[in-house]
């Protein structure tokens, strides 16, 4: 698998899942589309705007990303800006497991909010673990995503993947 | 991990319960598929879980509970709604489902349902406050919480564990929630993440489970999967107090268990503690914020809203007149009506407190907001930015004597100063 396109953000360390989305909306609103409109609202007040003018969109941050609540909203909602892949030194534990379920890939590798800024455009080998920075020639590893989590990918999601395999076995 | 010839390992608590339920010698960095013993969600996950549903039907309807707690009683239109949404499908399964003003999902799940040796999967990061009874109890987010209601499994990495041996006797208005708070300044925000925490030692044996459930519910603030504590008398006695004795079975971890790290607290230094806006690891005691002035004090939620934080912060209110607004959310309806009982809710209500229903409440900020640039004392887990509706506003973290010494004076104040 593999995937082009810009970085739109580098968010710093530990951001959490109320940044990402607030919990004064999520209660409201059932369809996440509309939902999106209030992304990184208190932190980042121009993200839902920025990401509508661009296409294959690649969120990068430093270490902990998606901390705190386990609100699947919040890479839900990242999902519906068009994000299309999201790259930190490290993922929150239920935040991880949940983009996953949703078929939104994730990568960890080290430095890498300090390694690329907004509006590079990057290159993601998922099966070699090899990320491309297009105009500098700069080739960053990462550790290949594991084979469980790439057919999660593959088939869509946690629930497509489970239907496909009728259910866990035995 | 070392072996015997029988090929039974040396256990934490996490790996003998994963062993226990797949029937595999489960050692950390395995997956395993387990059977769920029970899965719940509220109205801030369910919705979304039972859209990812989709056509799927409910497996077992018996192990799935549902909660409306967070946004409760509703405070618009479209939350009522979204909450009718969930109680047709709870009532369509007949599922067991809990109305506004009953309780916070952790507190009536603790009361009624976990055990030990369970696992139990919650649509919300606060589920590790079951470790407290010994279950295997992690939070995760809708379409696992809607994968589990339709095939009745679950697959866990089997984690690795951070052993938090606590000694010692804690000094009188020092608490479990001051000896977390020393844990994660300690080992930070994410010192924890992917692993499981396991508080041991003779001041958490000493604990009744109502002060472990604190340390217990605190585990995903240092990133961990669970935060589990052994299944000894406390729990057993806990259990017989709900009539659910035949739930009880011991569980302790193996004498030379393998862990990733461990940590030592000695709970006879330990003081009043704060975390201050707006990370859980930004922790300075009391002493150095004495005197900031607040504009809101609350007492509840899921990891301080029990009966016994209502008696520490009683004791110190007894007789005195809040001087900053005081909120305070009961964890669930059985709590409320014990602190009724008690002559609590008197004293609450005299010191000037506004009791809401058991619920949420305050601690994600749908029906209680702050104001701009407004100052919070609360004895929730979480002091992120906005947490409490406002982002211009700050929260400040502590234990419910502190929380209630700092209300008496409207200013942040050390518990060791008043008497109670």
């Amino acid at each position: 698998m593999n995937i082009k396109g810009e970085v739109v953000r580098v968010f710093p360390s530990d951001t959490n899942t109320d940044e990402i989305i607030s919990g004064k909306y999520k209660y409201d609103e059932l369809d996440l589309n509309k939902l999106a409109k209030h992304t990184f609202e208190s932190i980042d007040s121009h993200f839902y705007e920025d990401c509508q003018s661009l296409k294959n969109l690649i969120l990068v941050a430093a270490a902990n990303f998606g901390c705190g609540s386990s609100r699947e909203q919040a890479p839900q909602v990242l999902k519906a800006c068009g994000i299309s892949c999201i790259i930190a030194e490290s993922f929150a534990r239920i935040f991880y497991r949940n983009c996953f379920n949703i078929g939104l890939p994730l990568i960890e590798c080290p430095d890498i909010s300090k390694e690329v800024a907004p509006g590079e455009d990057l290159e993601v080998n998922f099966d070699v673990g090899v990320i491309r920075v297009e105009d500098r020639q700069i080739e960053l590893r990462f550790k290949p995503i594991p084979t469980f989590m790439q057919e999660l990918l593959e088939k869509g999601g946690l629930m497509p993947y489970l239907d496909a395999c009728g259910g866990y076995t035995d | 991990m070392e072996q015997f010839s029988e090929g039974v390992s040396l256990q934490t608590i996490s790996e003998k319960i994963l062993s226990n339920r797949s029937g595999v010698d489960a050692e950390s960095g395995e997956i395993v598929a387990v059977p769920v013993d029970l899965v719940f969600a509220h109205d801030g996950t369910l919705p979304l879980a039972i859209q990812q549903l989709g056509d799927h039907k409910v497996k077992q309807p018996k192990k799935v509970v549902a909660f409306c707690d967070h946004a409760s009683p509703s405070p618009s239109e479209k939350v009522s709604n979204v909450q009718a949404f969930m109680r047709q499908f709870a009532r369509r399964y007949g599922m067991d489902f809990y109305e506004n003003g009953d309780g916070i999902c952790h507190q009536i799940v603790l009361e009624k349902y976990a055990s030990p040796y369970q696992i139990i999967v919650g649509g919300d990061s606060h589920t590790c406050t079951h470790g407290a009874l010994g279950a295997f109890a992690t939070g995760m987010g809708s379409t696992d919480v809607a994968a589990v209601m339709a095939h009745g499994k679950t697959w866990l990495k089997v984690p690795e564990t951070v052993r938090v041996e606590v000694s010692g006797e804690l000094p009188q208005h020092v608490h479990s929630k001051d000896i977390f708070l020393e844990l994660v300044s300690r080992i930070t925000a994410d010192g924890a993440t992917y692993k499981a925490l396991e508080f041991c030692g003779e001041t958490v044996e000493a604990m009744s489970v109502e002060s472990r459930a604190t340390l217990s519910n605190m585990a995903i603030e240092a990133g961990a999967k669970v935060g589990l504590c052994a299944a000894d008398e406390k729990v057993k006695a806990f259990l017989a107090r709900y009539g659910r004795s035949k739930d009880f079975k011991p569980l302790y971890p193996d004498e030379d268990a393998v862990y990733a790290q461990q940590v030592h607290i000695n709970a006879d230094t330990v003081v009043p503690l704060i975390a201050k806006p707006h990370r859980v690891d930004n922790v300075v005691p009391v002493t150095e914020l004495e005197g900031k002035e607040l504009d809101q004090v609350c007492i509840g939620s899921c990891t301080n809203g029990r009966i016994e934080d209502l008696r520490d912060a009683a004791r110190i209110l007894k007789g005195h007149r809040s001087k900053a607004r005081l909120v305070v959310y009961p964890a669930s309806r059985g709590v409320l009506l014990e602190a009724l009982k008690e002559g609590i809710v008197e004293i609450f209500l005299k010191a000037g407190a506004s009791i809401g229903p058991p619920g949420c409440g305050f601690c994600i900020g749908r029906t209680v907001a702050l104001g701009d640039d407004e100052v919070a004392l609360s004895t929730q887990n979480r002091n992120f930015k906005g947490r409490m509706g406002n982002d211009k506003s700050f929260i400040y973290l502590s234990s419910p004597s502190t929380a209630a010494a700092s209300a008496v004076e409207g200013r942040i104040t050390d518990p060791r100063n008043r008497d109670g």
